[in-house]
């Protein structure tokens, strides 16, 4: 027992190293290339347990999820002149992993830098003949898929497939940006200025026409009761001219002393009279029996 | 499933059911009395993970099954091998895990034998210690996913679970009931995961994420919040690199890209919960196209608002339609006040003259019917009656007035009277009024012509 572990423990190891050296796991995410002495033999997409020839043949792991690349934000120019600067991103995935091995090496370095270069100048490619109400409206969907298929193709020898190219900003340059927010501003006191001057319209209008509805209703009234104030008086002058009409004579005698009667009835006037006739006449001249005065 | 779980137990060159100590597996018991129950805590709910309820594919997990049930069966065959038949009734690693009540028998073994005994017991507590690594939890928001050697081989639901150590099999424990927020335009520090809301978000704008232009080349200020889950594990895990970003990235180009065919003013106020519902069907139909498994709950504006440089402005437009409607107010409240009030001043006007002109045909009347009473007494005695009207009418006249009687005859008196300051009054039936309290008589004409 004593002299069996150590060749046990020796076992062991060997197996070990051969094991570790033999054996390789393919992730669920991963496809490998596997490659002797750096030719390449297989391709292997199956994830789980694989062997290989140890020490002969060497893995190489490329991911086999959707990867994604961020184009950095630059300024394009496009058709109508206009500048914009337009941030973008790549959704592409490794396809043909000994393409790609061979047009770029096992980092992802290299890929980005080509893929970055690729979309950016297929982006001023196709942006250049856009408009920039065609990139803000829904014609943006139609650019970003002509892009796309542009990448795709020139992308093509590298074993990757681009599954989307999209523009996630695309803004005016800083300058722009100010000249917008003060046409912003300017806009939005036009529109202020204009809700006040109909608020004030509105209001005198409101004003003018409850005032002359106040004075035609004033006059109105004024007509009606002037039309009734006549009525009135022309029924009493006809009331008046019928009484009168039996002794007009008298008529006038007796409204002439009762208006004397309301005339004097101040107490203000002096009243200058002569004894000589009518009512002081008896203050000079005794009556005399069945003389008149 | 759109990821292939091909790598079947019989496809690799090492593959299971090959035992991985290389040894193949007893054809009976290996001698021991009996059969300990082979790790039987991990087991019971990895076998509800297989069962049809797990909503995968039977071929996944089913298929191998069995495998694992032989592959531990295996191991514990191999482990009582390695055990001497004396300390056997000890058990294997079922038995030490269950407090084997014939423990002593093992710990004599182990104090009797040599130091390759000794040596094996210890190799035992580290094949037991590594196997026991093995056990995990899942928790209830999330499901378990076994991956051996890297592919996908069963999902597990929550509860206790066991999955073979490392290096042979592994556990994501990805949380697929719990909704996920992603931020856009800024940072919420603290959230609470699952309620969707913060109390108190202390938020952190992020300005290049939250301005973009509008339709009508204005530019917006906007926040707003994507809420998801995981509609597929096998997706979300193995299909992207990451799902995080690639939600976020994709909101935030297809909110740009609807507000920018969207006018200002509708983005402002009344077209938000369109907004919301294209930016969610959008960015869901491109995370479906990259098989992200991913699904877009809700798409949330927090903050529409134009820039902070103009939103002065753009109140200032809010306060004069305010303005606006104060003055509308204003003026109408003017209109409500004079026109009820006119109305009772023209009510007020007909009824006075409805009065007076009543007045004036009841008082004519009343004149005429007097005048009609004089009028038949004086018929009666015109004479009498005439001259009687005629006194009466004086007496009143001159008793209510001061009146100077003058005879035209007595020369020299007349020059007197309007410079005497005492009226020369000759016959003063208001004695009581006080003279010099009089003012000065204005010439009267002298009521000559008396009616006859």
């Amino acid at each position: 027992m004593s002299k069996s572990l150590p060749v046990l423990l020796i076992a062991l190891v060997v197996v070990l190293i051969l094991g570790s050296a033999s054996l390789f796991t393919v992730s669920q995410t991963e496809q490998v290339l596997v490659t002797q002495f750096g030719e390449p033999i297989r391709v292997i997409e199956t994830p789980g347990l694989h062997a290989k020839i140890p020490f002969i043949q060497t893995v190489i792991s490329f991911d086999r999820r959707l990867l994604d690349v961020d184009i950095a934000s630059e300024e394009v120019i496009l058709g109508d002149q206009r500048r914009l600067i337009v941030d973008s991103f790549a959704r592409f995935r490794i396809t043909n992993p000994l393409r790609y091995y061979q047009a770029v090496g096992a980092t992802e370095a290299g890929i980005r830098a080509r893929l970055s270069s690729v979309v950016s100048s297929s982006l001023r490619r196709v942006l250049g003949n856009e408009t920039l109400l065609n990139v803000l409206s829904a014609e943006r969907g139609r650019i970003m898929g002509l892009i796309r298929d542009q990448v795709n193709s020139e992308m093509g020898g590298f074993g990757v497939a681009v599954d989307d190219v999209r523009i996630r900003r695309a803004d005016l340059p800083e300058e722009n940006t100010q000249a917008i927010l003060s046409r912003m501003q300017s806009e939005r006191q036009r529109i202020a200025a204009q809700a006040r001057a109909e608020g004030a319209e509105v209001s005198a209008r409101i004003r003018a026409d409850a005032e002359r509805d106040r004075t035609v209703l004033l006059a109105d009234a004024r007509a009606s009761a002037d039309k009734l104030r006549g009525e009135g008086e022309a029924q009493a002058s006809r009331t008046y001219a019928t009484a009168a009409s039996v002794d007009p004579q008298f008529f006038i005698t007796w409204r002439t002393l009762q208006a004397y009667k309301t005339v004097f009835d101040t107490g203000r006037s002096r009243l200058v009279l002569s004894p000589d006739e009518g009512f002081l006449n008896l203050l000079k001249q005794a009556p005399t029996v069945g003389g008149s005065p | 499933m759109p990821w292939t779980t091909n790598g079947g137990p019989h496809s690799g060159p090492l593959a299971f059911p090959n035992n991985p100590w290389g040894n193949p597996p007893p054809p009976g018991n290996g001698g021991g009395p009996r059969t300990p129950p082979p790790g039987g805590e991990g087991r019971g709910p990895g076998n509800g993970g297989r069962g049809p309820g797990g909503g995968w594919p039977p071929g996944g997990g089913g298929q191998q099954g069995p495998d694992l049930d032989a592959l531990i069966a295996a191991a514990q065959a191999w482990l009582r091998k390695l055990l001497p038949p004396a300390g056997g009734s000890g058990g294997g690693l079922g038995g030490g895990f269950g407090g084997g009540s014939s423990g002593g028998g093992r710990f004599g073994a182990l104090f009797n034998g040599g130091n390759g005994r000794l040596l094996g017991l210890g190799a035992l507590a580290l094949v037991a210690l590594w196997l026991a690594t093995g056990i995990y939890r899942v928790q209830p928001d999330e499901l378990g996913v076994v991956l051996r050697f890297g592919a996908f081989t069963r999902a597990t639901p929550p509860g206790l679970n066991y999955h073979l150590p490392w290096p042979i099999e592994q556990v994501a424990l990805p949380a697929v009931t719990r909704i996920n927020r992603t931020d856009v335009g800024y940072r919420s520090d603290q959230f609470v995961p699952g309620t969707g809301a913060s109390l108190d978000p202390k938020t952190r704008e992020m300005p290049a994420e939250s301005l973009m232009l509008t339709g009508d080349e204005n530019i917006i200020d906007i926040n707003f919040a994507v809420f998801w889950k995981i509609r597929d594990v096998g997706d979300f895990l193995f299909n992207t690199r990451n799902p995080t970003l690639t939600v976020k990235s994709a909101a935030e180009s297809v909110m740009r890209e609807v507000i920018g065919s969207t006018p200002i003013q509708p983005a402002l106020t009344e077209a938000r919960a369109r907004i919301e519902t294209g930016v969610l069907a959008r960015t869901q139909a491109i995370l479906d196209q990259y098989k992200a498994g991913v699904e877009i709950t809700q798409v949330q504006l927090q903050r529409v608002d134009p820039p902070a440089a103009v939103i002065d402005s753009f109140r200032d437009v809010q306060r004069a339609n305010t303005d606006a409607d104060r003055l509308r107010n204003e003026a109408e409240s003017y209109r409500n006040d004079i026109i009820p009030r006119a109305r009772g001043e023209a009510a007020r006007l007909v009824a006075e003259a409805e009065g007076a002109r009543q007045a004036a045909i009841a008082e004519a009347t009343g004149q005429a019917q007097r005048f009609n009473s004089v009028l038949t007494a004086y018929q009666a005695a015109k004479d009498v009656t005439l001259k009687r009207l005629y006194i009466e009418s004086m007496e009143d006249l001159l008793s209510h007035n001061p009146a100077t009687v003058v005879d035209p005859s007595l020369r020299g008196i007349l020059p007197l009277l309007p410079t005497g300051p005492v009226p020369v009054a000759a016959v003063s039936p208001d004695a009581q009024q006080p003279p010099p309290m009089a003012p000065p008589p204005p010439p009267q004409p002298s009521l000559r012509s008396i009616p006859r």
